[in-house]
């Protein structure tokens, strides 16, 4: 759990924000990310919400998709255009930007939208606006792929949950003033702007969640 | 729990104390009601709401990383991004029949109110700079009087934000002392308390501009306290509380330049002449801000791009800004700008700019 404090203070550090990521994480992160790109259709066009230094990107460039990713930070999205060039891959456009500027993209333009630790850092407004402008990006029957930080089911669980991060959390905040907040209810939101749930996948002691859906052929609603 | 983070948020604010971001309602505002926009520092919240009791308004709390406006907007937390986010992921729109803005002036070091125009189709507006004056500027058809656009820092205010500011430092102190010399304590916590009063209340009689100066100033004084005891009377508790007391004043004066928007940070010149560029994240050496203030850079009138909007004059928080006889910014003491840099990010014409400082740049206004 000590790696939470220490992740925001990596994000300071971008160009070896992966790779320590990664080791702290005890490879999750890396896995996460690997789980969900083998979630997305190969040659996807797919929309990346906060691309972070670029390890999902290469994941998802390697399987042939055509990759527009976005990050607030302006040292990541460099971190992401050099990690992408390091490999020789093509297919990949960075842009700095959050959430807000989401409307400015095309509509039903991508086949996927994907996201990994990005909806835990956002306000609630925020995420609301983020997983709208999703639905309106994607093409109907696109496919949205969240993974990230989730409240235990049981009671128990997320009381002890939230009473181991709690501290590290204050500590994180003190440090990087900022912080992240467990997802509540993904599916349930998803569901209300048009998406079949294809997938709710749960790991880490139910604290991390893999969250598939699919945009009905409507279209977002 | 709300009454917890209050007090934390008054008696720490030297930390950030966030709270949500996005849309209130305070009262029963409707779709012709003002909208303020505000941080989201739990302690600035709780002050609007107690200011616009009774007031039907929508309050707007855009990100500054749980930090007060002012030093929000200084450190570019708060910011046009941050206000544009707020503006758009809070389906504001979809409940107001207008698009009028009301900013807090303290903002305009990092909220571009022409950007945020152009960018959001809406009209900002600069509101009062303190929340008391808010419910007169409603009242007034929200036009602001010459006192609600500059700050002040009167006794009550160096009391409040000297006590919000401090206190962590007062109570390190006596965890130290209740850890080591538990003895003492009671003669550091009168010490402690008397020269911070002593200090904030005398502050402005003080000589001096740097907070370290006007410590030094009132340490004479102690100091002159301690050798008379010392010589005449010899009162053992005396002497220690007024050795405590010296040591205490140097450090409300060290922490003085942060406490106000009146007064000059003394801290981020002092580090870029050190040669400590950044701690973290912030940055001290190489920013506009500190230039200004060691002198590196000076704000310069580039007198054909000026169009005499009075932008410069109406933000300026020590309304330093005059227009001389052709409607251009004159500066009236520019040893008093704090270099909050807020008129030039407010210029429209990009006619306040920032030269390499030289002796002969007859344009230069600071």
């Amino acid at each position: 759990m000590l790696s939470y404090v220490y992740m925001k203070l990596l994000e300071g550090r971008p160009e070896s924000y992966d790779r320590r990521m990664d080791r702290l994480s005890r490879g999750r992160v890396r896995a996460a990310k690997r789980a969900l790109a083998d979630e997305v259709p190969r040659g996807s066009q797919v929309l990346e919400i906060g691309c972070g230094a670029g390890e999902l990107a290469c994941k998802l460039l390697e399987r042939g998709c055509i990759v527009l990713g976005f990050d607030a930070s302006a040292a990541m999205v460099e971190a992401a255009q050099a990690h992408v060039a390091d490999g020789g891959l093509q297919g990949f456009e960075a842009r700095q930007m959050g959430v807000e500027a989401m409307d400015q993209l095309p509509a039903a333009r991508f086949d996927a939208v994907v996201s990994t630790l990005v909806f835990s850092e956002l306000s609630d407004d925020e995420r609301r606006y983020a997983l709208a402008q999703a639905a309106r990006v994607l093409r109907p029957g696109g496919l949205l792929l969240v993974a990230d930080e989730v409240w235990p089911r049981a009671r128990a669980r997320r009381w002890l949950h939230g009473a181991a991060r709690a501290p590290l959390a204050l500590s994180a905040y003190l440090v990087s003033r900022s912080s992240s907040r467990p997802l509540e209810d993904l599916p349930t939101e998803l569901a209300s702007l048009g998406f079949e749930l294809l997938e709710e996948r749960r790991s880490q002691g139910d604290a991390f969640c893999l969250v598939v859906g699919r945009l009905g052929e409507a279209g977002s609603s | 729990m709300n009454l917890l983070k209050s007090v934390w948020s008054w008696l720490f604010r030297l930390f950030p104390c966030p709270t949500e971001l996005g849309l209130r309602a305070l009262g029963q505002p409707g779709a012709d009601s003002p909208v303020l926009v505000t941080c989201n520092f739990h302690g600035t919240v709780q002050r609007l709401r107690r200011a616009l009791c009774g007031h039907d308004v929508w309050l707007l709390v855009a990100q500054s990383k749980g930090v007060n406006v002012w030093c929000a907007a200084g450190g570019d937390e708060l910011n046009t991004d941050s206000v544009v986010s707020a503006l758009k992921t809070s389906g504001l729109e979809r409940k107001l029949e207008h698009r009028r803005l009301i900013l807090p002036p303290l903002a305009a070091p990092g909220v571009s109110a022409s950007e945020l125009a152009e960018r959001t189709g809406w009209k900002p507006r600069w509101g009062p700079v303190r929340a008391a004056d808010l419910p007169r500027y409603l009242a007034d058809g929200c036009q602001r009087s010459e006192p609600m656009k500059r700050v002040t820092y009167d006794w009550k205010e160096r009391l409040d934000t000297g006590l919000g500011s401090l206190f962590p430092f007062y109570l390190f102190g006596a965890l130290l002392f209740l850890a080591f010399r538990s003895a003492w304590l009671p003669h550091y916590l009168l010490a402690g308390a008397a020269s911070f009063l002593a200090f904030m209340l005398l502050c402005p009689w003080l000589p001096g501009r740097a907070g370290f100066v006007k410590a030094l100033a009132l340490d004479l004084v102690l100091g002159a306290g301690w050798l008379a005891n010392e010589l005449l009377l010899g009162w053992s508790w005396l002497g220690t509380g007024l050795l405590f007391a010296l040591v205490a004043t140097m450090v409300w004066g060290s922490e003085l330049g942060g406490l106000s928007s009146t007064l000059r940070s003394e801290f981020d010149p002092m580090a870029a002449r050190m040669g400590i560029g950044a701690i973290g994240n912030t940055r001290f050496a190489g920013t506009l801000r500190t230039d200004l203030l060691i002198g590196k850079r000076a704000l310069v009138c580039e007198r054909s791009q000026c169009s005499g909007c009075r932008a410069c004059h109406e933000i300026c928080p020590l309304g330093l800004w005059r227009l001389d006889e052709e409607r251009k910014p004159v500066q009236r003491d520019a040893r008093a700008c704090t270099a909050c840099t807020a008129c030039v990010k407010q210029c429209p014409s990009g006619a306040l700019q920032a030269w390499p400082a030289s002796p002969d740049s007859s344009d230069s206004v600071s």
